[in-house]
């Protein structure tokens, strides 16, 4: 049971857009064991972007559970949240998400600046993450003079400077030519063998294949 | 360290100069408006001031005619020729004056080893440099004796001087003025334009009995100037000099063919003149500062709309939402505040061009400073508010939906 990292327990999530209601999740059970690699697919409209954002606490649920390492999350306050997002949870985006006007390493220390204090060593670490991701000669650089393939690179960094316990991952290669996305992948395998969670939606099956598990999510519900 | 995180925070900013420039060029046309003319209106006001004192606030002039004092000057509305040379005696009667001189004013063309020149010759007794409080460059006042004696003597104004003679010495030479010769006496020491906007440098003081005789042949004079013991004692003498012109005159009040024109008439009517210009100039400057602000508030909500992603970001990477808020109030006061001190420069430059170019003293009102920025600084305030409100309103789920 101690293993467990996440838990999802018939959980409903409903959009109210003007008089119509979509009913986007209904009924979703999910356990993440510490250190899994999950892949989530299927359609699209099939609620993948809604459970990635609960699980992102992002947005919260209509109904259901959301245990986050046993304790209940979706009915904490806002700071509560904030703080978890900030400390546990890394996300990466197909679009990256770069601040245009910050160099890579600016960007990468982003995280930082949420928790209240920037530290030389920081600056270090970040350095060091950057190096580490092949990207050691761009410290310095603006995310236009970067290549998609870097840029998704130093949203990584970004996503790994508070040294969160789930990495979530959307499309993470959807942006990206097949050398970049393989590129991408290995990064993130590497990482999950060093023991980081990581939650990833995608369409493609061969990236989907890269993680150790694979789910599909249809309709709002996950199929076998 | 702070640095990198006032950088990650407020970075932002100087993303788009063009915007930023376009976006606080209402504050810096605001407060550089705001600033020069609370500076412009200051100098004037000192100017004015020192303009007054050279005339002095026991100087009691009446004038000839119905002259009305009309930004700051004392017009004459038409030519009278009923204040005579005998009414100053009449008045010097008055025991609470010190000094009275009898003025008649014309122009003529003097002229010295040919050089020509056209300048303002003021027909005026020994006591009119003491009125005046002008003193000499060199060579001595008019004397009694040459006022009885119709005496063709001239005291020359200092820009006179310097052009007729150059370094040359000019006492004891003899100029003509309008043809006929005159021996000058003495030179004055450079005055300045004065409360009456007459530049007292370019000038040529005779005495009135030669001036009303040999040189215009009138009976008549400009005006008289009164120096009183006490300024506390002018609205008495203003009052006596007032009923002992209307009895000379024979004329009732409501005909009443001089004027009295004190220094404190000059003044109030100069400081009426620029209060009412300068509160004019301020509701203006506030009013751009106002629309100004408003630039920045569209600039911020279209920046705010551009900046949704980011926005988004941040809230995904841990911001709460009212960090967002403060980041936002915090860019807008610090876009507004720029423009600010942009503004501030820019006028600064200004009045350090224009004030000595235009002779004004050179003042720097704190006041003005301290009140422009704290309403840049408030109107930044103001217009942040809403844009911060709606970025912080951003729903950090659209960083989900692909781009």
């Amino acid at each position: 049971m101690n293993n467990i990292l996440l838990q999802l327990q018939d959980l409903h999530k409903t959009f109210q857009i003007g008089k119509i209601s979509y009913h986007i999740l209904k009924g979703v059970n999910l356990t993440v064991e510490k250190g899994e690699f999950l892949a989530v697919m299927g359609p699209s409209g099939g609620g993948k972007s809604t459970l990635l954002n609960i699980l992102g606490l992002l947005d919260k649920p209509s109904a259901g559970l959301y245990l986050f390492e046993g304790k209940e999350v979706s009915s904490l306050i806002m700071r509560d949240l904030a703080k978890i997002r900030n400390e546990k949870i890394g996300f990466i985006f197909q679009a990256f998400h770069l601040i245009p006007w910050a160099t890579a390493e600016e960007n990468v220390l982003l995280p930082l600046l949420y928790r209240g204090k920037i530290e030389r060593d920081d600056v270090e670490r970040a350095k060091v993450l950057l190096e580490r991701l092949g990207l050691g000669k761009h410290v310095n650089f603006k995310p236009s003079e970067l290549s998609g393939g870097q840029q998704q690179r130093v949203a990584i960094a970004r996503a790994l400077i508070n040294n969160p316990t789930l990495l979530l991952a959307d499309e993470p290669t959807g942006n990206l030519d097949s050398q970049s996305s393989k590129e991408v992948m290995d990064i993130l395998e590497e990482l999950n063998k060093e023991g980081l969670t990581i939650i990833m939606v995608t369409h493609d099956p061969e990236i989907a294949k890269r993680a150790g598990k694979v789910k599909i999510l249809r309709d709002g519900v996950f199929v076998d | 360290m702070n640095i990198l995180i006032l950088k990650l925070l407020l970075g932002g900013i100087f993303h788009k100069k063009l915007r930023l420039i376009l976006s606080i060029l209402g504050i810096i046309i605001g407060v550089s408006a705001l600033f020069v003319m609370n500076t412009f209106g200051e100098a004037a006001k000192i100017k004015t001031l020192q303009e007054i004192e050279t005339f002095g606030p026991e100087i009691l002039i009446v004038v000839s005619g119905q002259a009305r004092v009309r930004a700051g000057r004392a017009l004459q509305a038409e030519q009278t020729t009923t204040l005579k040379l005998e009414d100053a005696q009449a008045l010097r009667k008055l025991s609470a004056i010190r000094f009275i001189s009898p003025l008649y004013t014309g122009s003529a063309i003097i002229r010295y080893h040919g050089r020509n020149l056209s300048t303002v010759v003021q027909g005026v007794n020994e006591d009119y440099l003491k009125i005046r409080k002008f003193s000499l460059y060199s060579g001595r006042n008019l004397l009694k004796e040459e006022i009885m004696g119709f005496k063709k003597v001239v005291i020359l104004g200092h820009k006179v001087k310097r052009e007729l003679f150059g370094d040359e010495v000019a006492d004891g030479k003899v100029i003509h003025v309008n043809k006929l010769p005159f021996t000058v006496v003495g030179v004055l020491s450079p005055v300045g334009v004065d409360a009456s906007n007459q530049d007292q440098d370019d000038q040529i003081l005779i005495p009135i009995s030669t001036a009303m005789s040999a040189l215009f042949n009138v009976d008549y004079l400009s005006a008289i100037y009164l120096s009183v013991a006490s300024p506390t004692l002018v609205p008495l003498v203003e009052k006596q000099v007032d009923e002992i012109l209307l009895r000379r005159h024979k004329i009732s009040p409501k005909d009443r063919d001089f004027n009295l024109i004190k220094a404190e008439d000059i003044l109030k009517f100069k400081t009426e003149a620029s209060t009412l210009f300068s509160s004019l100039v301020q509701s203006i400057s506030i009013l751009c500062l106002l629309v100004g602000s408003l630039g920045v508030t569209a600039i911020m909500l279209l920046s705010v709309n551009e900046r949704r992603k980011e926005i988004g970001l941040r809230l995904a990477l841990g911001a709460e939402k009212k960090m967002i808020l403060k980041q936002f109030l915090i860019e807008s006061v610090c876009i507004s505040f720029l423009g600010g001190l942009i503004g501030f420069l820019l006028g600064f430059l200004a009045i350090l061009i224009f004030l000595p170019l235009l002779k004004y003293p050179l003042v720097l009102p704190l006041k003005t400073i301290l009140v422009s920025t704290g309403l840049t600084v408030l109107f930044g305030l103001l217009s942040g508010i809403y844009p911060a409100y709606k970025a912080s309103k951003i729903d950090p789920a659209i960083l989900l939906k692909g781009l």
